[in-house]
Formats: structure tokens, sequence, C-alpha cells
């Protein structure tokens, strides 16, 4: 579990003065955080990052003390075991592809970074500079450099803010395949609907500094199928969506069948395999 | 009309390991300055850059009196390590240091810090340490900030003249470089020997700074 409580002054456009974040990460789950802009989303990340440092609060990861004000203790990012997609990409220009995610590779284990090679689909582009890659390779080389020292937490900043449709969904099908392998507790801030929708089984939404929803997209359910009862379904006018919680989950779906449910039908939950156009198949 | 040309060595010799050892001393200073925050840094700032507007006369005043034997750091000196600053070439060395220090500095400072903060950041969240990171990220994408620094540097040290009278004299082999010769020839008439060394250090000056602007072109794209 990963415990975050953190504090720092500062100043929201609606007159908000501080950001005031508390949540709690289940390991491996992926988490969106979504908001408007100039809300603290990327703040909240460099927070995590210790690339800034709150005024108070208190970061734990499962047990380790990252910072807490209190004790004094302030990890600095070298020793925070963290992956950081930066929005920019951060990519390194002297470098190619390859020793870009080389670079930070902890000895010893050779076949991690041919792994993530793989993984991203970066063979083909392994000598080239980035300033010769699109901004999809980009991201895609981001996220491999990123995941190389095998990170507690993966901090990814917009990543499909500057991508066409395509390479967005490229880099979202290497993303889902290298969470489910490597089951990386990841936080995601995005803009884009879609993409939270596809991906993240929790959405937290960020306003002007402070959590206004949070809200499970669906439980990580293992399969094989899992029985649950409806316990509230209702319809959701604005986003024109069915809304289906259980004891466990809640669930949505644009698909009009859901419309014979009722509360108190028992329902198959399927896991991710079985999630299309951003709802659940019951 | 033969030229001597002793004062040609000495002053590329000067200028050679003036910036050899100031490329030592400020790489390290100027990536410090360019990424702490420490509070004092402004004060190191204006001492690095005061060769920029003092008159080289006061520069080597100060100096003269600092490596003088009869000042307590030039006895020093003396007794300790039988070295004396004043009218030698090793003195000549020390005076560039501190007299050529911002024109290395400044370049690679600048350099460093107009690169994105979010390379530096993601190299830390690498788990990357500030000295690995600026070896292996920062100094490889500022090289045109290197060479500006080192060329500056050299050309500059080519140029001393009142530094090297206040301090130097005119020791042939020692201290009496090319621009100290020119002086020296017009004084005494020889205007032929004059232009002979100021031609020279024009060429010299010309063909370093083509050579650095042609690099340059080729690094920046």
């Amino acid at each position: 579990m990963i415990h975050i409580d953190v504090i720092l002054p500062r100043l929201f456009a609606e007159g908000a003065t501080e950001l005031n974040v508390q949540i709690e990460l289940e390991l491996g789950g992926l988490t969106a955080l979504v908001g408007p802009s100039g809300s603290g989303k990327t703040t909240l990340l460099r927070l995590l990052a210790g690339l800034e440092t709150p005024r108070s609060g208190r970061i734990t990861v499962d047990g380790a003390v990252w910072y807490d004000k209190e004790e004094g203790v302030n990890l600095p990012p070298q020793q925070r075991a963290i992956g950081f997609v930066f929005q920019d990409t951060a990519l390194f220009p002297n470098m190619t592809v390859r020793e870009n995610i080389a670079y930070a590779a902890p000895g010893g284990q050779p076949g991690l970074v041919e792994e993530l090679i793989e993984g991203t689909g970066l063979e083909p582009f392994l000598n080239r500079k980035p300033g010769r890659l699109s901004g999809g390779q980009r991201q895609r080389v981001a996220l491999a450099r990123a995941l190389v020292r095998r990170p507690r937490l993966l901090l990814l900043d917009e990543p499909f803010a500057a991508l066409d449709t395509h390479s967005s969904h490229q880099l979202q099908q290497v993303l889902v395949k290298l969470h489910q392998q490597w089951q990386t507790t990841t936080l995601l801030v995005s803009h884009h609907d879609a993409d939270v929708q596809a991906l993240a089984d929790r959405v937290i939404r960020l306003v002007e500094g402070h959590v206004q929803t949070d809200e499970r997209i669906g439980s990580r359910m293992p399969d094989p199928l899992m029985h649950e009862r409806i316990k509230q379904i209702e319809y959701d006018e604005n986003r024109q969506v069915w809304v289906i919680e259980t004891a466990n989950s809640r669930l949505q779906s644009t698909n009009p069948a859901w419309s014979q449910f009722k509360v108190g039908d028992e329902v198959q939950l399927a896991g991710k395999t079985q999630r299309t156009n951003g709802g659940f198949n019951l | 009309m033969p030229i001597d040309w002793d004062p040609i060595w000495l002053t590329l010799r000067l200028a050679g390991i003036t910036t050899l050892l100031l490329l030592l001393i400020g790489i390290p200073l100027a990536s410090w300055l360019a990424l702490s925050r420490f509070r004092l840094k402004p004060m190191v700032e204006a001492l690095i850059s005061l060769p920029l507007v003092l008159p080289p006369s006061v520069v080597g005043f100060y100096l003269l009196l600092a490596f003088s034997p009869t000042s307590a750091f030039g006895a020093w000196l003396l007794q300790t390590v039988d070295l004396q600053l004043i009218f030698s070439f090793e003195g000549l060395v020390v005076a560039s240091l501190l007299y050529s220090l911002p024109f290395m500095v400044h370049p690679i400072q600048a350099g460093l810090e107009n690169l994105p903060v979010s390379w530096r950041e993601a190299s830390y969240t690498l788990g990357q340490s500030p000295v690995r990171t600026i070896v292996r990220v920062l100094l490889p994408n500022c090289k045109p900030a290197l060479l500006t620094g080192i060329v500056l540097t050299f050309a500059h040290t080519i140029g001393e003249f009142g530094l090297v009278l206040m301090i130097g004299g005119n020791l042939p082999g020692q201290t009496r470089v090319a621009s100290i010769a020119i002086y020296d020839e017009v004084e005494l008439l020889h205007f032929d020997t004059a232009h002979a060394y100021a031609a020279l250090l024009l060429a010299i000056s010309f063909a370093i700074l083509l050579l650095v602007y042609g690099i340059n072109k080729r690094v920046t794209v």
C-alpha cells in the first residue's frame, strides 16, 4: 500500500491556497489522475518523486518512509524507487535509444534492457538518437527507460498529450502489456477520458489541489469469473452510461442491454480481458 | 630580419597551460554554480567576474603585492615550495588562471543553465548522482558552450598585456610574451619586428576563431 498525505502551499486560479491531498494506492494498481489544467496533478507527481518538497505530510510506500515532516525524513529522488515519464519525455539527446534505456540499468541483469526493448517494440530504432524519433516512439523509450530499475511506483505525466490517435493507442497497448507483466503500481496523469477509461482501474479527480472524486472503474478481478450481486444501478444522463455498483466494484457501460439489470441480480464479472469500449461486458 | 620565436612559443605555452588548467577548474565550478541553490552564490559569481570589469593593472597590482617575497603569502611560497611568483612563468600562469576564469566559467555555466531541467530530473529519478548526471548527460549536451569557454580562455590569455607587465616584467624566455615583445620592439623603434609579431598574433587569433565557428556550426544541429 502507498500512503500519500501531502500539503504544499500553492496559489490556484480560483483562490485555493494549498495543495492538500490524502490518498492511498493499492500496490499493483493503475490509477489515473485527472482534472483541469493547473489543478496540481503534475505537482503531486513531482512531490512523490522527490523533485519538490511538501510543507508537511508523510509518504510511505509499502512500509518504507519516503517523506515524513515530523521524523525529518525526505529521501532524494535517487533513493525513491520510482520511474518518472516526463511530459516532454526528457530523453537524453546525446544517447541512442538503447543507450537511453541502458543508462540507468542495474548491473548484472543484461536481459532486462532487452526485455524492455522487446516489450516496447523499439527494436528497429535502437541506434537512432531521440531527435529522429516520432512522438509516440519517444514516449515508448521514456517508458522503457523509466522501468529499467524496476520501480515500486511508476509516474506518467501526460504521456498521451502530444500523440495522434494511432500512436496513443499503440502506447496504451504497450502500457497495458507492461503493466500486466510487471504489476508496477502506476499513477497516470491524463487529460483524455478515452485513455483513462481504457487503462485505469481507478480514477482520482483533482480540482484546485484537492481530491474531488475518487472512483474505481472496476476492481482488478482475477480470472476465473467472479459472481457478485448488484447493490445499485443507475443511468448517468450526463455521460450516458449505466453505472452498476456491487460490494467490491463499480462498473460502467454504454451497453443498452444493461437496462435489464436490477438490484439484487447476480452478475458475472470478468477481468480486463473482456473490457470493451471503456466499459465491461457482463 | 631575424625573428625571435621565443615570445610566440611562450605565449602559446602560457595560453595552452592556462586553458587546460582552467578547464579542470572551470567545469566543476560552473557545474556547481549552475546546479546549486547555495545562498552565497551571488558572492562567488561576483568574485569570479571581477576580472571582467577591473583594469588589468589593478588585478596585476594586487597580485604583485600578494606574490612579492616581502608579503606573507609570497614569503611562505618561497620558503615552503621554493616558488617565486613574480617575474616568473609560474606566476604568469597563476595570474592568468585568475584573470581568465570568467571566460571559462561563464559560457559553461550558461550552457548548463540553458539545458531543460527535466534532463537533470530524469537522471535523478533514474537513481543517478549529480556528478554522473553532469558527466554523462549535461556536459555532452553543451559541447558548444565548452568549446566557447576553451576558445575564449585561450584567446583572452594570448591577448594579456597589462597583467603580464605588472607581475611578469619582460624577461626573455620567462615572461616576455608576444604582446610584451610587440610593445618592447615599438619602444625600440623596431617596427618591422613589431609588425611581424602583431601579424602573427592576428593570424593565430583569426585561425582559432574560424576553427571554432566552423566546428560549432557542426556541433549545434
